[in-house]
């Protein structure tokens, strides 16, 4: 009897796993779906992907009561904990990603009548290719709960850091030539950061994935980040006067 | 060609369903059969279960209740990716619609890169539970494109400058100013040279499409100065370097001199068009075995990847609004693409947007003349001459 009670909560973990990662599946489908509406000036398809967005809260507020729940009646601990909690918190990261596709999708209405140059649209679509890449990575590592695979994340996102760096520089030098002006500058430098955060979303998604897998979390203060904290100054010890 | 893919998607489908029908018939009856051990029958089921493994298409079974009583390992295949999960949530919901309907299908779309169109079918059998083959029609998809694209494209070629001849000739039939006469005449000369420019290249096109080509003694050397001279042509004034890169031993190669000279012409010619001013096209020969390649490169705005495929359809364009000023008319690729197949080799191209792009001609290396051959072959040399 307690053998299929287990069983059954077992199923349910896999299913919520599995809708979870449907959800993130879709996502990664929406990221080169905004990248081409944002190079092909589609502001019908643009209109769709806002519409849709509201699907997105409802189906992650759906999943993450299914969370509550299961953790409510089943009370679960170590490795099914983990991944009840994690859940939660890869629900927000997905959920945060198809937000940002629907930023890039409003960029484009605000740049749209712009000529974009040839540069510029070269990095935008590396930088969706790249987003894109990072997403199908932490999608399937999570479906198949693949801890190594997970851990890869973090080097094809520096990748994307890179780019995003590198359009910035061709934001600037396009600006400077008088092909776009500053409004469109501006935009493009706020759709390089929602690129970006794609990618920052799916290497979480990804230390979910390791923490679920074998309870790794990332050391701190975070070593390989971009954005170390500042550097440790000695304080005079409590109870001296200079 | 076009006949042949949509033949072999129409037998693929059939085979598929049929095969499938065949199977689902052998487990229901062998669920109600009194089991007379493993008989004919059995090994018959297990060959076809085999045979519908070895499908590439993905075929999938469910029983009245909706769940899976089969799958082949094409469907397998996308299992525990993330295209995966998005085919199998349609696969589900087209199975409900058709446990409460008849057949159903869809179509869904990967965005990718590379961007693939999935149709998934399913139907009702007659002794209950359901059917469904999932098929990558990208291809097919593409096929169709091509074909509406160039019917849209041919008539926009050719219709804008005779609709823009018509306009002008009327024009000038009331108008009695002779300065505005002759501006509108000049207009009009334009405009008929650029329907004669199209048809040319469309002529051209079929010319090397159905003739043999002729089999002259080429000097590459030569090819490549008329093409950097007609590079130079279209080149004037905007400041682009056009270079031949390092010529080593003079190349000789067995094949079409005219449609060759056209090949690479059309190929500088497109480099100059598609460079930032002041930028530099390079063109090199060089034999690399099993291949002669005459390669161009610029690093002008590039393709899109998406359109890498489709750069060498008859009037494709990958940026429909710039292809006015680049005064082409949408064969030149298609043009080198011909000529490179009827030499026995292809074209390739490499490129990323906003870096430039390097064409690659590849010509089998047995079109290599060696001194020994030309020898050997005084008629050939011959004629050669007589060209010269």
């Amino acid at each position: 009897m307690s053998a299929e009670l287990r069983a059954n909560f077992h199923e349910q973990l896999d299913q919520i796993r599995n809708e979870i990662a449907r959800m993130s599946a879709d996502v990664t489908e929406l990221v080169p779906r905004a990248t081409e509406i944002l190079l092909d000036a589609d502001l019908k398809g643009a209109e769709h992907v806002i519409l849709g967005d509201d699907d997105y809260d409802a189906r992650s507020i759906e999943l993450e009561e299914q969370c509550f729940r299961v953790i409510a009646l089943q009370a679960p601990v170590a490795q099914d904990l983990r991944s009840l909690v994690s859940a939660i918190k890869i629900i927000a990261d997905v959920e945060r990603s198809a937000d940002l596709c629907v930023n890039i999708c409003k960029a484009t209405r605000r740049i749209y009548g712009h000529e974009l140059d040839a540069e510029l649209r070269g990095v935008i679509r590396k930088m969706g290719e790249q987003a894109h890449a990072l997403f199908k990575e932490c999608t399937e590592a999570y479906l198949n709960l693949d801890g190594p695979r997970a851990a890869a994340l973090h080097d094809m996102d520096s990748y994307l850091d890179d780019l995003q760096r590198q359009f910035i520089q061709v934001i600037f030098e396009s600006h400077a030539a008088e092909h776009i002006d500053l409004q469109v500058a501006v935009q493009l430098a706020v759709v390089a950061r929602f690129f970006e955060r794609i990618g920052d979303h799916a290497v979480n998604v990804g230390e979910r994935v390791r923490y679920i897998v074998d309870a790794w979390v990332p050391e701190h203060p975070y070593p390989e980040s971009d954005n170390d904290p500042p550097e440790v100054v000695a304080l005079p010890e409590l109870g001296t006067d200079d | 060609m076009l006949l042949a893919v949509l033949a072999a998607t129409i037998v693929g489908v059939t085979v598929g369903g049929l095969l499938a029908t065949v199977l689902s018939r052998r487990t229901v009856d062998s669920a109600h059969a009194t089991p007379v051990g493993p008989s004919a029958s059995e090994a018959t089921g297990s060959s076809v279960r085999d045979a519908v493994d070895r499908l590439e298409i993905g075929v999938v079974m469910f029983d009245s209740a909706g769940d899976v009583t089969f799958s082949n390992s094409a469907a397998r295949v996308m299992n525990g990716t993330h295209a995966g999960l998005i085919v199998n949530d349609h696969l589900s919901q087209v199975v409900k619609r058709v446990r409460t309907g008849g057949a159903w299908s869809r179509e869904i779309v990967l965005h990718g890169p590379p961007r693939q169109i999935i149709a998934i079918e399913a139907k009702p059998l007659p002794r209950g539970g359901i059917v469904a083959t999932i098929q990558d029609v990208s291809a097919r998809a593409l096929v169709d494109a091509m074909r509406k694209d160039f019917v849209a494209n041919i008539s926009h070629e050719l219709k804008t400058p005779v609709g823009a001849i018509a306009v002008l000739a009327e024009t000038i039939a009331d108008e009695r100013d002779p300065t505005v006469t002759s501006n509108l005449s000049a207009r009009l000369v334009d405009e008929a040279h650029r329907a004669i420019r199209t048809i040319d290249d469309l002529l051209e096109l079929s010319r090397i499409e159905t003739k043999v080509p002729a089999d002259d003694c080429v000097d590459l050397a030569t090819i490549v100065d008329l093409a950097i001279e007609r590079g130079k042509a279209s080149a004037l004034g905007r400041d682009i370097e056009i270079t031949a890169l390092d010529p080593g031993d003079p190349i000789h190669v067995r094949g079409d001199r005219r449609q060759l000279e056209s090949a690479l012409g059309n190929l500088v010619e497109n480099a100059v068009k598609y460079s930032h001013d002041g930028g530099a096209v390079q063109v090199r020969v060089r034999v690399d075995e099993p291949w002669i390649e005459l390669m161009v490169a610029d690093q002008g705005v590039g393709i899109p990847a998406r359109d890498l495929d489709r750069v060498f359809e008859r009037f494709y364009r990958v940026d429909k609004a710039r292809a006015r000023d680049t005064g082409g008319t949408g064969l030149g690729l298609s043009i080198v693409r011909h000529v490179a197949a009827n030499h026995g080799g292809d074209v390739a191209v490499q490129s990323a947007e906003g870096e430039g792009s390097t064409f690659v001609v590849r010509l089998p290396a047995r079109l290599l003349v060696t001194s020994a051959d030309s020898e050997r072959k005084p008629l050939a040399a011959a004629r050669e001459d007589g060209r010269e």
